[in-house]
């Protein structure tokens, strides 16, 4: 599973954007070498915001209405499903404690690890989402809308559930553990997400919505990555 | 549904919640010294 | 003085259990005031009639499910920075007490909504976010318990508080970020709009959740204690 690991550098100094780098493309490298398991969370995101129009019905304004909600809440499940594979594989063989000891300040490699999956996950779940907001009848505008939501939005939802998923390593039951964890987390997001497309959608201003989604961006990427990094050391002494 | 009933649940389970968190603090404080008993019985045994 | 006289479990496990009776017997006493105030005192609402009295525990509730979040995570942040076990043993013995009070707070509100607005629930901000504390309780309390190592637990409960600390602007400054079916605030440090039996019912009510809050948490807090330090000699010679 590590076989793609770059040598550590044995130099004394280290820097967060060199951390930052490696771990960014071993974990991208990784993902790419299985497919799969990356093309699972968004067929799975597709699938199911495809599954909601057969499940209501055809009716076009219901359609319209509900679209927004039924994909960002397909972004939150298909963001919380790739969490595990996050830091649960290096846990469990031992490299999260080798990646501990790099000169490489934590935040650093840990942010790297976390954009990665940002990329493997809520990259594609956003460029995809005007296609499927077709499915919905979204406008043009409300499209565009709902891109930039997720865009500002996917990020937050992988910040949070990294931290989610360092505290959760190697507990019981983790599985459902993690769902307790982050969903809750998540529901803001949600909330601003779904409702800038839906303000949108009804002609009023989605700049409030998409402010907080940016500022809750900026609060996440300040302090999340230090979370992660605390609750990875907590799990690992 | 005259108002009498809505003051009445809210107020009834408010006293049930708390009821039920004092009950549970006593059955946690014996409990607990049950396990002291059942560890100081366990090292006797040794 | 010295402060980290209490920070040892078994000094304050004596000094718990000296406290305790004095916050219930607080608790007490305001609370009768406070029913006393808000049932006898205060009149008819002129829009809501009778039922408006739930306020008397909703809102207390309400206030205390945050404070006690609050409280809870700065327990943490202790714990977390100085390593200390009593601080986390403290902050385990707030949070069912805070999912409790959040709890009675929803389950009030929505008893309260079903006669004025017409719906048990409605999805709107501060409800949602009131349901959100709900689960960041329960998810703390799963969390401190889902290890072998209880100090293990400690500490990712406390950093999953903290994590948790930013709903709590968003429930407080829902009303004003909304246009939502709740109220909006009628209290403020200004002056009220209320009548004055019932401002005071309120403030009493608030005061008596809160030294509920208090005893109870003491008391939960010796028992964990007693659980956590069973293998001690102070310990071994309670029994």
């Amino acid at each position: 599973m590590n076989a793609a690991a770059a040598p550590m550098p044995a130099a004394a100094g280290g820097s967060f954007g060199a951390g930052f780098a490696w771990a960014f493309s071993r974990d991208l490298t990784l993902s790419l070498r299985h497919p799969g398991e990356a093309l699972l969370v968004v067929a799975f995101f597709v699938l199911v915001a495809t599954l909601f129009p057969l499940g209501v019905g055809a009716d076009p304004q219901l359609l319209a209405r509900i679209g927004p909600g039924v994909i960002w809440v397909c972004a939150l499940l298909a963001a919380f499903l790739s969490l595990p594979g996050l830091f649960a594989g290096d846990y469990a063989d031992g490299t999260l404690e080798q990646m501990t000891l790099s000169p490489h300040p934590m935040p650093g490699w840990v942010a790297g690890k976390i954009a990665a999956h940002w990329v493997a996950s809520g990259l594609p779940l956003t460029v995809l989402s005007p296609l499927l907001g077709l499915q919905y009848g979204l406008d043009a505008q409300t499209l565009g809308t709902l891109v930039l939501a997720l865009l500002l939005g996917t990020p937050t939802l992988s910040l949070l559930g990294a931290a989610c998923s360092a505290l959760a390593l190697g507990a019981r039951g983790s599985g459902v553990l993690l769902a307790l964890l982050a969903l809750p987390l998540f529901v803001p997001v949600l909330i601003f997400g779904a409702g800038a497309a839906e303000a949108q959608a009804a002609s009023l201003s989605p700049t409030p919505h998409l402010s907080l989604l940016g500022a809750g961006l900026i609060l996440a990427t300040m302090g999340l990555p230090f979370a992660a990094c605390t609750a990875i050391r907590i799990a690992l002494d | 549904m005259d108002h009498n009933y809505f003051l009445m649940m809210s107020y009834g389970m408010t006293a049930l919640a708390i009821g039920a968190e004092l009950v549970l603090l006593r059955i946690g404080r014996s409990r607990a010294l049950k396990h002291i008993e059942e560890e100081r019985d366990l090292e006797t045994q040794d | 003085m010295n402060f980290y006289y209490f920070s040892s479990p078994s000094t304050f496990y004596r000094l718990a259990g000296k406290l305790a009776p004095w916050f219930f017997a607080l608790a007490l006493v305001s609370g009768i005031a406070g029913m006393y105030s808000g049932f006898v005192v205060a009149p008819t609402d002129a829009q809501q009639g009778e039922v408006y009295r739930v306020i008397f525990i909703h809102v207390p509730a309400a206030w205390m499910s945050m404070f006690t979040y609050f409280v809870m995570a700065c327990y943490g942040a202790v714990s977390l920075t100085f390593n200390t076990r009593l601080a986390a043993m403290m902050a385990r013995a707030l949070a069912p007490t805070g999912a409790m009070f959040t709890f009675v707070a929803l389950w009030t509100g929505a008893f309260w909504g079903r006669p004025t607005w017409g719906a048990y629930w409605v999805w709107d901000a501060r409800l949602t976010s009131e349901l959100v504390l709900l689960f960041l309780y329960i998810g703390f309390m799963a969390l401190a318990n889902s290890f072998e190592d209880a100090r293990r637990g400690d500490r990712a409960a406390a950093l999953l508080a903290l994590i948790g600390l930013v709903n709590l602007p968003i429930i407080y400054f829902s009303v004003q970020w909304w246009n939502t079916l709740h109220q909006g605030s009628s209290v403020s440090f200004k002056g009220t709009s209320m009548h004055v039996a019932m401002l005071w019912a309120m403030l009493l009510m608030m005061f008596s959740f809160w030294m509920y809050a208090i005893g109870v948490a003491l008391v939960r807090c010796r028992t964990i204690i007693l659980e956590r330090e069973r293998r001690t000699q102070w310990v071994r010679s309670l029994t």
